[in-house]
């Protein structure tokens, strides 16, 4: 298994622990080992002689997940990033027959699909039971064949070279090892297959980062990061080719989206299932410094979601490839001949 | 459908669908699974660990995992 300290050291984050739910049914995080008790970064020291760093308690989030997000049908975010991924299939002429699709927004994937990617057979797979069945209870006119499973993107089920393509929308952020899940994903796929992913960038919520670190450091005095770790773009292509993905491709999107007020956003989070228990303490001093720091002049916050989409291939004999090195027939100084003199 | 791989399971008396049974394979060791029709559970002989089928649908994530043998080996790898 591959070190993804340094994917995961450069935004200098912490570690966010599902916590079960007192009261309500929504999901909570509590960063344990970052209280200021704790002290940054114990947990991690302790896990850094195994090679992988267990970030994300996988257990916790998949029973928290599911009831808050099965809520919440009509989330316009979630639906604008299944609905950017799902358009990519227009894109393409290749038709998928069977379909992997794996958790994070399932529902929104699942009820936009429609004819897209000419798919006969989809598979919908997430760690958290109570997010299959409500998938699976859910009235969408659908008319594929959609078979369920639960199962963990880490430590994939699927037999190597069995499915057309695989999605992802807005569930790999969740995964505590990144480039293994993608790898498995690219063995999942029959050749000539597509990896389609949506993950949150790093850019994502960098107004409430800013103003969690100082109400933290108002209220007690020191720094403890709060939200998860989050790839950059400049480490999703790097993602692509380390897992073996012909043609990658990555490209942004922000969308910024208007809450009334800095409470509204942190609900909003709760509502789709990422928030952070030490968020939730701090909370009217994080709104307070939101609201004084961002309020536009109408007064209603911005809040910047950076989505990174990745699309990657299967390798197979029609790809291009890229020609050895010195193989070259055709020099610069040729090309430069043939088309005239402008630089 | 929706429903239809729920027709299928009560049609064919089989635990999982068929599209699934062609390419589940076991999320530790990546070897076919066996279906249980008794315990209802699928399988993985080369590791001796089974895991369950919860309202027709099969749960393969590794915590939930029983080992089968009694060996002193109960290491769940997660």
């Amino acid at each position: 298994m591959r070190r993804i300290n340094s994917l995961y050291g450069r935004n200098g984050i912490l570690k966010r622990v599902f916590e079960k739910p007192a009261k309500q049914s929504h999901a909570f995080l509590a960063s344990r080992s970052f209280s200021t008790e704790g002290g940054y970064g114990g947990e991690s020291q302790q896990n850094s002689s195994s090679s992988r760093v267990k970030i994300f308690d996988r257990e916790l989030k998949r029973r928290d997940r599911a009831a808050w997000l099965s809520r919440n049908k009509n989330d316009t975010f979630v639906d604008a990033v299944a609905e950017n991924l799902l358009d990519r299939l227009e894109d393409c002429k290749k038709s998928f027959p069977s379909a992997l699709c794996l958790g994070g927004s399932l529902g929104p994937v699942k009820r936009l699909l429609r004819d897209r990617g000419g798919i006969e057979k989809l598979i919908m797979m997430d760690t958290s039971h109570d997010m299959i069945k409500s998938c699976r209870d859910a009235q969408d006119d659908n008319s594929i064949d959609t078979s369920y499973l639960v199962g963990d993107e880490e430590f994939l089920p699927i037999k190597e070279s069995s499915v057309d393509l695989i999605i992802s929308s807005l569930g790999l952020h969740w995964t505590n090892d990144l480039p293994g899940s993608m790898i498995q994903c690219k063995l999942a796929l029959k050749p000539d297959g597509l990896f389609l992913a949506a993950i949150l960038g790093g850019e994502t919520l960098k107004e409430l980062r800013i103003a969690c670190t100082l109400a933290h450091m108002e209220r007690e005095g020191g720094i403890s990061p709060r939200l998860s770790p989050l790839a950059q773009v400049r480490d999703a292509g790097n993602l692509l080719t380390r897992a073996g993905f012909s043609l990658p491709g990555v490209d942004v999107d922000e969308y910024v989206v208007k809450y009334k007020s800095a409470l509204d956003l942190i609900e909003h989070l709760r509502a789709m299932g990422e928030t952070n228990a030490l968020l939730q303490r701090n909370k009217a001093t994080t709104a307070a410094i939101y609201d004084s720091m961002f309020a536009t002049e109408d007064g209603t916050i911005p809040a910047t979601f950076q989505v990174i989409y990745m699309t990657g291939w299967k390798e197979h004999s029609s790809h291009p490839q890229a020609k050895r090195r010195g193989s070259a027939t055709v020099s610069f100084t040729d090309i430069h001949k043939q088309f005239g003199g402008q630089s | 459908m929706v429903r239809l791989s729920r027709v299928m399971l009560k049609e064919a008396g089989n635990a999982i669908d068929k599209t699934l049974s062609e390419i589940l394979v076991c999320p530790l060791s990546k070897q076919p699974l066996r279906v249980c029709e008794k315990t209802k559970s699928l399988v993985s002989d080369t590791i001796g660990v089974s895991f369950p089928i919860k309202d027709g649908i099969p749960c393969l994530v590794p915590k939930d995992g029983k080992i089968l043998e009694e060996d002193g080996d109960a290491s769940k790898a997660s």
